[in-house]
């Protein structure tokens, strides 16, 4: 095992509901686990807070105590004279400065040759003002190059993190894409899987299971049309769709339309994934948009196998088309349909992709992970 | 130290900077176990050495120096020595001046150690012509497309193809080592052969994505070394029996490197186009098999033919017509077979004459002698008694040679550049020859040639030719060592001798003769340098600066961003003007289509309506007696919130509202074969608010015209159309097509529509229309190449068929030549319907025309070739090869086949046909502009065309 280490993790928020706050978490217990000193910085705390599972046990930070402000841009001669503007701009310009200050507080607490790990892009409007020096800094993002390349943060990526030591993708494939864009100090890192569970699901209950939020990103509005081929050809199975969100009345309403009422379970948002698949035999994921998808590594790691669009890289690197689960084109409902026949309609099929899949998803296992990391570590010292 | 992880040789070469630059890219990679070796050879000159010393104890630990003993003289053996003392874990070795990417040791190293691989490549890229910008070499995008590992080195072929490895690539010294690999010492550039040795010797091989190596230059002074390094690497290929990957090498070496050389040529000075060429005939003396050669494009096999010939005169030629592919450069000769020859000239004894060079496929032989572009060189230009005295002579290829007795007429022409204003001189000596028009001119430039002296101080040198009442223009080709600098004559600009005083001859960019007016007096070139002041630095920056911002300003208002906001919030607030409608047929390309029958029948009619018609680029070809506005214009925005109609076959733009006061016919482009709308599957992938703006513009159509069930069943509901909105009448479109087929079966298909002779058509040719689909996405419209080689069919049916080329509206089509009156391009023409009529057969592959071409009742053929693959990518509402009206074809052969016997096959699939037209266009029964007209304009038929309609 090698030397223990400080670590900083900065995130944009220490407890804003979402997946990259997880991971936070996540990453710094297994750090912490494996000896190192870990803390975790936000930039603000969030009023929409997660549920974190008991008290963290690394220390965390946040440097405001709320969304900071934004920049402000004056538009036209009018906008320039407004005085209120200009005051309560220096105002945010004298807080950041202060943050950032604290921010380097934080960072010399420990000796030189720490390592300083953004999780996301906006953090580094202060993590780059900031004193680094002695210590090595390392900019993530945890979405495809194609997400990012549609958003505002491919500007920001290419602004704050070219001159980093390293920065790290979540698959090859988007590493080699931002590397012909000339960024060639990125590396890639896949995200972990939670943890197996112990009893694999049985694979025998006739329900097809989909998690995730319902919002237009994960294509939900796709899977009914899906299903709506699917279902006439198999009536003794069911469409298990867990998750909450935004569109829920409307997809209700789109299952209606297309009268799938007695063969659709809309089974509202779940915390317990492993027993929410145990009772499902397929996995679907219908996502217009995905960077490394958790629930298809969760549903691999129960033994349930997967039909998916091949929506992103990540998808991809989790799921070996024909080997431990069936991708389908992005956005092909035909051909997903297709995947789902095949899978619903054959047992031994199932049974095979399944153990497979249990097998294969262990490659992402959390130790496999955290020896990545530590090997990153060492990396970069060389 | 302890033992480093990367150990990069860099040898002296190209200077003590350059050494320096490449030493600083090692030290300062982001990985700091790394050390140079500097390997210097004995005889070193001294300013290295004491650089090299420098960066020595600059940096201690870091940089070792190496003497080589005297032995060493070659690139190679210095590098071996390097190889010898390294003690890293890998090794890499830098060429002269290149430099390490900051993170390059980092990513080798992490591939190195992830795969396991014992040769770690990645990117490089070079120094182009000046050498002050840097590219990579193209095909370097394809090789490492993906990071990637390899089993072997011939799963990438373009390892050893192209001179992918001569740098940016480490190996692991443990390999190295295990088999003995070492540059080639008798090789001048050993580099060009150590890489694929040391690919084919390494077990695994990484390829990394990632930029290594910047700054290489290469250039082309030590042709001989680069010539037998090819070599050698070629005879390691066949030693390994890989003959295919050697034959490609060949080929890529032929494109890579001998036709950029050849590309040079103009600007060399004699000597050297001299010994370059000879020193490709000795290097190249058959060697380049002919298999590779014939496979190359016509011009690059004269240039790799001339060089290896070692002919300096020709080469020149073809590097002419290299940089002007329409150009003749050669006095071409067409064979009694009939294929046109490059004719090369017997060299010396030993080499046997050659019958020339086929370069049929450039179609030189269907031009004559006036609309030929002819290569007119140079060969000589001085200064005589105060006049240029030109001399030169126009290549003729003997086909478009004048007759003898014809007499020939001459005039040298200077034109101010991008201006009108032109001088001419006579020119005397011309003198036909069977090759070649010879002429002989001295120009008084002093004394006619009168510029004004600002802004018209470059003149352009052209001759023309008249013989027999055809003129040929030609513009002058010199090769840049034929001019003296001192030859320059006295100017007498009309602003006087301020504004400059001399004459220059010089070569352009281009290789053609021009003129500029320069200034030698003192007080002339200081008010230039004034004016090239005033013009070029911060005055007109500044003026330039103030434009660019008022451009900006006028663009802005111009733009469909202010424009569509301005429209919806304001223009729809005017009030609609009762029975005015807007025309447009895909989206303004061309005055076709369903709104153009439509059109037509409201005028027959006489139907009191105001008619405004949209174009997008020219007015040309649309009705004059409808009221005609430019797309997005501020006229047309006016039209369309004004007009009660709107009439229109694809969509009006989309972020334009319609308001509640105005009807929107949409008559639709045709039945679908492909997915559309809400069922293709790049619009479902499309985020939330693309697809509603998809919605909310196709929400906007009133009418919808289908043509048959199967319309209802894919267009209505991949757009989400109720019911009520749809007109079951069929296309007015095919109105046309009905009453020609009535016609044909009463009266017969001749005499034909007026276009056949308009087109030049011959009436015992049969007119086959070729309307390959739109493959491209959304996005620049793109010339693409045609799936079918249409120069083939032109050669096999060019006697029995005219072939019209129809692209889609959105593409372009880029066709070869061929032998007049075989192919035509009509894409330009408006109206598809009246092509349909004339075509006496149809071929096609996915598009939407087959629909309404089997309502003629005449042959139709699919060529599809990548049919299973198109429909994968796009998806299909049926199977093709099922309900196919004709013969479905993969291959030209098989097309060409079903073509030899069209009557036969039409027999077979007349049932299939006439199954198909029912199916998809059930509706279509020739009265559909009129049916169409009576369900939208109701309101607006007079007593008496209601009657005339029943």
């Amino acid at each position: 095992m090698s030397r223990s280490r400080d670590v900083f993790i900065v995130s944009n928020s220490t407890d804003e509901l979402g997946g990259v706050t997880a991971w936070t978490h996540r990453t710094a217990r297994l750090l912490q686990e494996r000896g190192h000193r870990v803390r975790v910085v936000g930039i603000h705390a969030s009023e929409l807070k997660m549920a974190l599972p008991d008290a963290p046990g690394h220390p965390v930070t946040a440097l405001y105590p709320a969304h900071p402000p934004t920049p402000w841009a004056p538009k036209g001669l009018r906008d320039r004279l407004r005085v209120q503007a200009r005051r309560r701009e220096a105002a945010r310009v004298r807080e950041k400065r202060r943050a950032v200050q604290r921010l380097s507080g934080i960072f010399r607490t420990a000796d030189p040759g720490a390592v300083v790990l953004v999780t996301q892009v906006w953090a580094m409007e202060w993590v780059g003002e900031a004193d680094t020096r002695g210590h090595r800094v390392i900019g993530m993002s945890h979405e495809s190059y194609d997400y990012s390349r549609a958003s505002h943060r491919y500007r920001w990526i290419r602004n704050h993190y070219s001159a980093l030591d390293r920065w790290l993708v979540l698959t090859e494939e988007d590493a080699d894409s931002w590397a012909g864009d000339g960024m060639n100090n990125v590396g890639f890192m896949p995200n972990a899987l939670a943890g197996l569970p112990e009893v694999p699901s049985p694979r025998t209950g006739r329900c097809v299971a989909s998690i995730g939020r319902l919002s237009d990103q994960k294509g939900i509005d796709m899977l009914l049309d899906t299903w709506a081929l699917v279902a006439p050809q198999r009536p003794d199975w069911r469409l298990g769709v867990y998750g909450a969100g935004e569109d829920e009345a409307e997809l209700k309403e789109r299952c209606t339309e297309l009268g799938l009422d007695g063969s659709v379970r809309w089974k509202g948002r779940t915390d317990d994934v492993p027993e929410a698949l145990a009772d499902a035999s397929v996995f679907v994921q219908s996502s217009r948009g995905e960077g490394f998808p958790l629930a298809l590594m969760e549903a691999m790691a129960s033994g349930v196998p997967c039909a998916a669009f091949d929506c992103a890289p990540g998808v991809r690197e989790i799921v070996r088309d024909g080997e431990d689960g069936l991708l389908a084109p992005a956005g092909d409902i035909g051909a997903l349909a297709d995947r789902l026949l095949r899978l619903t309609g054959n047992p031994r099929l199932r049974d095979a992709l399944g153990e497979r899949a249990r097998v294969n998803v262990q490659r992402f296992s959390e130790a496999e992970t955290v020896r990545r990391w530590e090997e990153l570590f060492d990396f970069l010292e060389r | 130290m302890s033992t480093p992880e990367f150990s990069c040789v860099v040898t002296g070469g190209a200077g003590a900077a350059a050494l320096r630059a490449s030493v600083d890219s090692v030290t300062g990679q982001s990985m700091r176990a790394t050390e140079a070796l500097v390997v210097l050879p004995a005889d070193c000159d001294p300013a290295t050495r004491a650089a090299a010393g420098r960066l020595v104890t600059d940096r201690p630990g870091r940089v070792r120096l190496l003497l080589a003993d005297g032995t060493a003289t070659t690139t190679g053996a210095l590098r071996n020595t390097g190889l010898e003392a390294a003690r890293g874990r890998h090794v890499l070795v830098l060429g002269p001046g290149e430099r390490l990417q900051l993170h390059a040791c980092r990513n080798l190293w992490e591939a190195a150690e992830r795969t396991g691989a014992d040769l770690v490549a990645g990117r490089w890229s070079r120094l182009t012509g000046e050498g002050t910008k840097e590219r990579e070499p193209s095909w370097q995008q394809q090789l490492f497309a993906r990071s990637r590992t390899l089993a072997r080195f011939t799963d990438a072929p373009e390892l050893t193809v192209r001179d992918a490895l001569v740098t940016g690539f480490c190996l692991r010294r443990e390999a190295l080592e295990r088999h003995g690999l070492r540059y080639a010492e008798e090789l001048s550039r050993s580099e060009i052969l150590f890489g694929p040795l040391a690919a084919a010797a390494a077990g695994r091989i990484a390829l990394v994505r990632r930029l290594v190596v910047t700054g290489r230059a290469e250039s082309d002074q030590d042709l001989t070394g680069v010539l037998r390094a090819h070599r050698s690497v070629c005879n390691a290929l066949v030693a390994q029996g890989l003959h295919d990957l050697c034959e490609q090498r060949e080929r890529a070496f032929a494109t890579d490197r001998l036709v950029p050389l050849v590309r040079t040529f103009p600007r060399l000075p004699a000597a050297e186009r001299e010994r370059i060429v000879s020193a490709a005939a000795r290097g190249l003396a058959d060697s380049v098999p002919d298999a590779v050669r014939e496979t190359l494009p016509p011009l690059e096999r004269v240039a790799v033919h001339l060089l290896a010939r070692g002919d300096a005169d020709g080469v020149l030629a073809a590097s002419y017509a290299l940089h002007r592919p329409a150009a003749v450069a050669a006095p071409l000769v067409t064979g009694d077979d009939g294929r046109v020859r490059w004719p090369v000239p017997p060299t010396g004894t030993g080499v046997e004459p050659s019958p020339g060079i086929d370069v049929t496929e450039l179609g030189h032989q269907y031009r004559g002698f006036g609309e030929l572009r002819l290569m007119n060189r140079l060969t000589r230009c001085a200064s005589e008694d105060g006049r240029l005295l030109l001399e030169g002579h126009l290549v003729l290829p003997a086909h478009a040679a004048p007759d003898p007795g014809t007499p020939l007429t001459a005039e040298l022409e200077f034109r101010v550049r991008d201006g009108a204003r032109a001088f001419r001189f006579p020119v005397t000596g011309v003198r036909g020859e069977a090759t070649a028009i010879h002429w002989r001119t001295h120009a008084d430039l002093t004394r006619v040639l009168r510029p004004l002296g600002a802004r018209d101080t470059v003149w352009d040198a052209r001759l023309f030719v008249e013989a027999g009442g055809t003129r040929s223009v030609s513009d002058l080709f010199a090769a840049h060592d034929l001019l003296d600098r001192a030859d320059r004559f006295t100017a007498r600009p009309r602003l006087g001798r301020l504004a400059g005083d001399t004459w220059e001859p010089y070569v352009t960019l281009r290789n053609h003769l021009a003129l500029r007016l320069v200034p030698t007096n003192r007080p002339a070139r200081a008010l230039r340098r004034l004016v090239h002041y005033a013009t070029h630095f911060r005055p007109a920056r500044k003026a330039q600066l103030v434009l660019k911002a008022l451009r900006r300003r006028r663009d802005r208002w111009r733009s469909r961003a202010f424009k569509a906001p301005a429209y919806n919030t304001w223009l729809c607030r005017l009030p609609v003007r009762r029975g005015s409608v807007v025309f447009e047929s895909h989206m303004g390309k061309c005055y076709g289509d369903s709104p153009r029958a439509l059109y037509e029948e409201v005028r027959r009619q006489g139907l009191r309506l105001h008619c405004v018609w949209s174009y997008e680029s020219s007015p040309q070809g649309f009705p004059a007696d409808a009221r005609l506005v430019r797309r997005w214009s501020w006229r047309y925005l006016w039209a369309l919130a004004r007009a009660e109609y709107w009439v229109d076959n694809q969509g009006f733009p989309q972020n334009l509202r319609k308001r509640p006061g105005t009807t929107y016919l949409q008559t639709w482009h045709g039945s679908a074969y492909k997915r559309m709308g809400f069922d293709e599957t790049r619009v479902r992938m499309q985020n939330a608010p693309q697809r509603r703006r998809l919605q909310e513009a196709v929400r906007r159509f009133d009418h919808f015209l289908v043509r048959s069930a199967h319309d209802v069943h894919t267009l209505a509901r991949a757009y989400r159309l109720p019911a009520d909105r749809l007109l079951a009448t069929g296309y007015p479109r095919n109105d046309a097509l009905l009453a020609a087929r009535a016609r044909d079966e009463s009266e017969g298909r001749l005499p034909r529509p007026a276009l056949a002779a308009a087109l030049g058509i011959p009436d015992h040719k049969k007119v086959v229309l070729y309307a390959p689909t739109f493959r491209g996405g959304p996005g620049k419209r793109k010339r693409r190449r045609l799936p079918l080689d249409v120069a083939r069919f032109a050669e096999r049916f060019g006697d029995e068929y005219t072939l019209l080329v129809r692209a889609h509206y959105l593409e372009a089509a880029r066709l070869p030549v061929c032998p007049p009156g075989t192919v035509l391009d009509v894409s330009a023409h408006h109206d598809v319907t009246e092509l349909l009529t004339l075509a006496d057969a149809l071929i096609t592959d996915y598009s939407s025309i087959m629909f309404d071409y089997v309502l003629l009742d005449r042959p139709v053929v699919l060529f599809a070739p990548d049919l299973d693959a198109y429909a994968a990518a796009r998806g299909s509402y049926f199977d093709l090869r099922e309900k196919a009206p004709g013969p479905l074809v993969e291959t030209e052969e098989e097309l060409f086949a079903v073509l030899g016997r069209l009557k036969a096959t039409d027999i077979e699939f007349r049932q299939a046909r006439a199954a198909f037209a029912e199916e998809f266009g059930h509706h279509d029964k020739g009265d559909a502009a009129r049916a169409v007209v009576a369900a939208v304009f109701a309101r607006h038929l007079s007593r008496t065309s209601r009657e005339a309609g029943r």
